[in-house]
């Protein structure tokens, strides 16, 4: 091989890597939470428990679990005692294998319902869902993001991922497109953040009120003017999973202020 | 039976006299505009809270009319000068009976 074309071999490689690296989803301590990106004053309405306005979800949902409901007439206090110690992690291990299905957090507490209480699962979006995911949640507050990487666990992930990467809507965009290839960079004005699910349910600005992942990704799929997974469908919880993987190690905001 | 929600106040507890005190309260509301359709296409009313009065030691020092372009949840903040140790009381009325009242007390020095 002559040196001319050794040294193309090693530009080209180069090059490789370099357009690799601009289009990489940012790992490790590359990520970022979309909270550095919103104004001082949003962030201080997050840290202070008396500006966020998703207090009010979390006061509600402590009530809740105090409340008995349900045929057997049974609080979720009565099984699962102090919340602040018995929640304390649980809901940044979410999305979770539970007796083989994949389930939110949302999710596992509608199921306890059913089968614990005997009670109605609350709706989806409804304000007692979001109140007790975001009391269950802030119990993790700070905590790690730490999800199951088993094998079992492996088919959603990989599942997760492909919907990451999977161009969708007339817009034909996929999420990675956006929020990994090109974060940082802007869109209509905004810096386009590397969705990583931190703060959920979150309050945020523009819906004035409290919602799950599950509505924000819904949201997203709108924006690209795709079809929206239903809610608890297989590829929106697989998709929840695949981003809390990639969020994995990140403290949980939960509840969150988002613009 | 008038509707009532959450209220958040914050304030100092204690407070040099003749100083100046910053007051932040914040309320639970929906603050349903009147502008809105539902899904079905009907008009959803208007649910709003309509004024807000603060009292300090039964003496109003404060008041605001809330009108349909205010967000949801909507935050108040305001000063006033620390007169003298006592109640300051926050008052919240509003569409179809809303109302909600909270006090916070302070310690003058």
């Amino acid at each position: 091989m002559t040196e001319v074309l050794k040294t193309r071999i090693y530009f080209f490689f180069a090059l490789n890597c370099a357009i690799a690296s601009c289009f990489a989803d940012p790992a490790g301590i590359d990520r970022q939470s979309s909270f550095a990106l919103m104004s001082p004053q949003t962030q201080a309405m997050q840290n202070d428990p008396a500006q966020n306005p998703a207090t009010f979800w979390v006061l509600d949902g402590q009530t809740l679990w105090q409340t008995p409901a349900g045929k057997k007439n049974n609080s979720c206090a009565q099984c699962h005692g102090d919340a602040e110690l018995s929640m304390k992690g649980v809901s940044a291990s979410y999305p979770k294998l539970v007796n083989g299905k994949l389930l939110n957090i949302e999710g596992r507490i509608n199921q306890c319902r059913i089968e614990h209480q005997q009670a109605q699962p609350f709706a989806h979006e409804s304000k007692e869902a979001l109140s007790i995911a975001a009391y269950v949640g802030n119990q993790s507050k700070g905590m790690p993001i730490t999800i199951d990487e088993s094998p079992a666990i492996d088919i959603h992930l990989r599942a997760g991922q492909k919907i990451f990467e999977q161009r969708m809507g007339q817009l034909n965009l996929s999420c990675a497109q956006c929020h990994a290839e090109r974060s940082g960079l802007k869109l209509a004005g905004n810096v386009i953040p590397q969705a990583h699910p931190t703060g959920y349910p979150i309050y945020r600005l523009e819906w004035q009120t409290v919602g799950s992942l599950e509505r924000r990704l819904r949201n997203c799929m709108s924006g690209v003017r795709a079809e929206p997974f239903a809610f608890d469908s297989q590829e929106i919880v697989d998709l929840e999973l695949y981003l809390m993987w990639r969020a994995r190690g990140m403290p949980l905001e939960t509840p969150a202020v988002r613009p | 039976m008038s509707k009532t929600s959450r209220t958040l106040v914050t304030m100092p507890a204690t407070a040099k006299k003749n100083e100046i005190i910053d007051i932040r309260i914040i309320v639970q509301h929906d603050m349903e505009t009147g502008f809105r359709h539902s899904e079905q296409g009907v008009r959803i009313a208007r649910d709003i809270i309509r004024e807000f009065v603060c009292t300090y030691n039964g003496v109003e020092i404060f008041r605001a009319d809330l009108y349909p372009a205010i967000a949801a949840n909507p935050m108040i903040t305001f000063s006033t000068v620390a007169v003298e140790s006592g109640v300051l009381e926050f008052n919240w009325k509003g569409d179809n009976d809303y109302a909600s009242s909270t006090t916070s007390k302070i310690t003058v020095t």
